[in-house]
């Protein structure tokens, strides 16, 4: 780690992304796609890369994540019917719920790592899932909860109405852009080097004298709480929040879109993961109701042929210059008897 | 019998043996000097294949092993001694011993046979492997790797651990081994114990051969031996 | 005591789940010991039983009308003994391509083979909503094993006993196996060491795929006879995968009685808790295993454990 190394606020990559996104408007129609259909790649894109800083960065795998998506989801709702009918205060909220989730979950498993990491976290989620399901006064049960509506963008002066969809788009790209700016910093500070450590050796790090808990646990109450705004973009875009985004299944896409689009080596994957999710669903969901069949195949293939997934595969093909987080754990340790 | 040419070995990216070669005959003792950490013990794992070296050869019988799998490898008639016996420890020493049968190109040893060699075993059989003494358990991985006849047999530290009287049975077994044409390489800390069964030795210093020749040259050289093994003798 | 008699038929399911429970870790068990890999998508072979078995019983299969007439014709009783002799035969080769599979990551970060068995699992439920749809289906049960009797005032389900008793069979068939057998000596020792075991001689990648094949049968197995009781479900494996894991978890790798009564324990909180409130009975396993990993990393039973990584 070279500490007198300067790194860029941003790679040419998150440039090119946001200018390309910024455009999609323009265009996205005369190719016979649909304006929501980027607004849901955006809001995923937050997601997956909130949700990458756990994978990805940490190396924990969580199969849980949409409880904590699915926690914003209701908590925007509800701070809308319960607190005040204000976009920033229902963003706050859900933040903060999904935080305080977020929360609650590490402090039972931050000093786990791998398969009882990842049980504990299959465990949570069911319960999530199984609470929205049930607390029908509070989330409406299996109905949803129905009738959320798209609060505008006050900003004092001006007022953004977002019902349209092209006026949601940008809005969510703008959080899009604070996100990834926001987690770039985040990975690239003294922070992020330290859970990239621990990613590395958990062990090591904590002889070096690092409270490995804390960290561990620092980065899923981040990742809760972005993937929670993620959650309440969603349910202000879809004006209504169902108990399927927590299941088991639904958690799952999120995890296949970060590996696919290369979330083990890239910061950027997951964002390509996300459009090539959605792009999969659209695309070959036309052509057969198997679509999620082929895309999880392609997920078990990169698994175990291309851990690096898409964007691994472009690193490989172009240069080594912008080969930035870090690489996949892969040594086997030696048998040692 | 076995022919090992100049093999390096690796535990992950660490080498740990630099051009080791070595043989053995038929019928022969070859005793594995050396002090801990020396390689000995990674040289018997190279050849059963359980760490594969990266070059080199090692001919069994005239044939290639280095690339096969272990239990191919143990197939072939080649069998272990691991330096802490590794018996299972929920199974009856009867399984234990039944799970090493296996018939090779060699001769078999029928449980009769190799119950009269171990006659304490009569009274072993259907006690837990985990409640043997050291000694038990020897005798018990020893009979297990005999079941499964083996034209070479590989012994780790064979003396580790156990008192005097018992070396001496072990010891025993090696020379009748030895009188029925197997062949034995004998890795040893405490060299004066080998080298009363040995007749070739090889003494290994940091994972390179230091020394290889007749074990009588080495027993009668005090001086070589003071050089080559310093306080293990 | 009115309300402790009335206990007694939730014990009883309590005591059904938990064989079947039993049965499920077990075969998680044999594979882990032998792999030290989780496999998570063996809640998804499971799954498989029970639609396998729903097809054959219902029935509802890819034949030529007239023939799946003549099937449909044949006793219910038939059919039902047919899908549980059947169904594990039929989900047994996704067993093999799932173990192919899981040989590629053996050794690696056991990251990669979460990953991997996750995606498996997802690919596996995904291939069940497109084959038979998202809708839940109950498997139907031969008049002389539904149903209910009275005994001590209290009503009792009649097929609750007799899953218990196949589960028994079945529980007996794999200690036989395990305890009785050279096939089963060979896993014990395996589980404990991989290298001893080939240094003997045994085709230790032989010997994976064929307890690979039984626990997937087994499961398979669980999932036919668990279906009249819970139901056919895309999602139902995960409902199998966490039972197994935490009946490792209590019971150790490695232990058949651990398994045993682990699955026992774990059946009889969730046969309890359905007592007082039958929604949330499955809530209860997935809270008993938030607090078992919480308060205890070893098992009961094993000694080291393969999970602690």
């Amino acid at each position: 780690m070279a500490p007198g190394r300067l790194v860029p606020t941003f790679t040419p990559a998150m440039l090119v992304s946001w200018l390309l996104f910024a455009t999609v408007p323009m265009w996205i129609e005369r190719v016979g796609l649909y304006q929501y259909l980027g607004v849901e790649i955006l809001i995923f894109a937050i997601y997956a890369l909130a949700y990458n800083l756990v994978l990805g960065h940490a190396g924990l795998p969580s199969f849980g994540h949409g409880a904590f998506f699915g926690i914003g989801a209701y908590a925007f709702g509800l701070a809308q019917f319960n607190l005040a009918a204000s976009l920033w205060v229902g963003l706050a909220v859900a933040v903060l719920a999904a935080g305080l989730g977020g929360t609650l979950v590490a402090l039972f498993i931050s000093h786990r790592r791998g398969i009882y990491y990842a049980l504990m976290t299959i465990a949570f989620g069911q319960v999530f899932w199984f609470i929205a399901i049930k607390a029908h006064s509070i989330t409406g049960g299996e109905d949803g909860l129905l009738k959320i509506e798209r609060l505008p963008v006050a900003l004092g002066i001006v007022t953004f109405d977002l019902r349209d969809n092209t006026a949601l788009y940008y809005f969510v790209l703008a959080v899009f852009v604070g996100v990834s700016l926001l987690l770039w910093r985040l990975v690239h500070s003294p922070f992020g080097r330290i859970v990239k450590a621990i990613k590395q050796n958990e062990t090591r790090a904590r002889f070096v004298g690092y409270d490995v808990w804390r960290y561990k646990a620092a980065v899923l109450i981040i990742s809760a709480a972005l993937s929670g705004l993620a959650g309440g973009l969603f349910s202000m875009a879809q004006t209504s929040a169902f108990p399927d985004v927590m299941s088991l299944h639904y958690s799952g896409y999120v995890v296949m879109m970060t590996l696919v689009g290369g979330g083990l080596v890239s910061f950027w994957g997951p964002v390509v993961g996300a459009v090539a999710f959605f792009l999969a669903r659209d695309m070959i969901g036309a052509l057969t109701t198997g679509w999620m069949l082929w895309f999880g195949l392609f997920f078990v293939a990169l698994v175990l042929f291309k851990p690096e997934g898409i964007a691994g595969i472009f690193a490989g093909l172009a240069t080594r210059k912008h080969k930035t987080t870090s690489a996949p754990v892969s040594n086997p340790q030696p048998q040692e008897r | 019998m076995l022919d090992v040419t100049a093999i390096d070995t690796f535990y992950g990216e660490t080498q740990t043996l630099f051009g080791v070669s070595l043989s053995v005959q038929a019928g022969q003792v070859l005793a594995l000097l050396g002090a801990n950490g020396a390689g000995k013990t990674t040289v018997l794992r190279s050849i059963l294949g359980l760490t594969r070296p990266r070059r080199g050869d090692i001919r069994f019988e005239g044939r290639s092993i280095v690339t096969r799998a272990t239990h191919e490898i143990a197939r072939a008639g080649i069998g272990w001694v691991p330096d802490d016996r590794r018996l299972c420890p929920t199974l009856t020493v009867a399984k234990n011993l039944s799970l090493g049968e296996k018939r090779t190109a060699f001769r078999a040893w029928s449980m009769t046979e190799v119950i009269d060699i171990f006659s304490p075993l009569k009274y072993l059989m259907s006690r837990e492997a985990e409640t043997l003494s050291g000694g038990e358990m020897q005798m018990v991985a020893i009979a297990r790797a005999l079941l499964g006849s083996p034209g070479l047999m590989l012994f780790d530290e064979p003396s580790q651990g156990l008192a005097p009287k018992i070396v001496d049975d072990v010891l025993g077994v090696i020379r009748r081994l030895k009188a029925a044409g197997i062949a034995s390489i004998v890795v040893e800390q405490n060299a004066d114990v080998a080298l009363g069964v040995a007749d070739r030795v090889v003494v290994l210093l940091h994972g390179q051969v230091a020394w290889s020749g007749e074990a009588a040259a080495l027993a009668t050289d005090a001086g070589l031996k003071r050089r080559l093994l310093g306080g293990l003798a | 005591m009115g309300t402790l008699l009335n206990l007694l038929p939730h014990l009883v399911n309590g005591i059904t789940l938990g064989l079947l429970f039993a049965l499920i870790a077990l075969g998680f068990m044999l594979i882990l010991g032998l792999m030290e890999q989780i496999n998570l998508a063996h809640g998804s072979l499971f799954a498989l039983g029970a639609y396998f078995a729903y097809a054959i019983c219902a029935p509802r299969l890819p034949l030529p009308p007239d023939v799946l007439g003549m099937w449909a014709a044949v006793p219910l009783g038939w059919r039902f003994a047919a899908a549980v002799v059947l169904a594990p035969i039929l989900v047994a080769p996704f067993g093999l391509v799932l173990e192919r599979l899981m040989r590629r990551t053996y050794g690696r970060d056991p990251l990669y083979g979460l990953l991997l068995t996750f995606g498996v699992a997802m690919v596996l439920e995904e291939l069940i909503r497109m084959v038979w749809g998202t809708r839940d289906y109950i498997l139907p049960v031969p008049r002389e094993m539904s149903g209910g009797f009275i005994m001590l005032d209290l009503i009792w389900s009649t097929y609750r006993f007799w899953a218990a008793a196949l589960a028994i069979v079945a529980m007996a068939g794999v200690w036989a196996i395990v305890e009785r057998t050279r096939f089963g000596a060979m896993v014990k020792a395996g589980a404990h060491d991989s290298e001893i075991v080939q240094a003997l001689g045994i085709d230790l990648t032989r010997l994976r795929v064929w307890v690979f094949v039984l626990g997937t049968m087994l499961a398979a197995f669980a999932g036919v006879v668990l279906a009249p009781l819970w139901g056919i479900r895309p999602h139902m494996g995960v409902d199998a995968v966490v039972p197994a894991f935490l009946i490792i978890v209590l019971g150790g790798v490695g232990s058949f009685w651990g398994a045993a009564i682990g699955g026992l324990l774990v059946g009889m909180v969730v046969g309890l808790s359905g007592a007082y409130a039958s929604e949330w009975s499955m809530l209860s396993m997935y809270l008993l295993l938030i607090a078992v990993v919480t308060l205890r990393a070893r098992g009961l039973f094993g000694k080291k454990s393969v999970l602690e990584v």
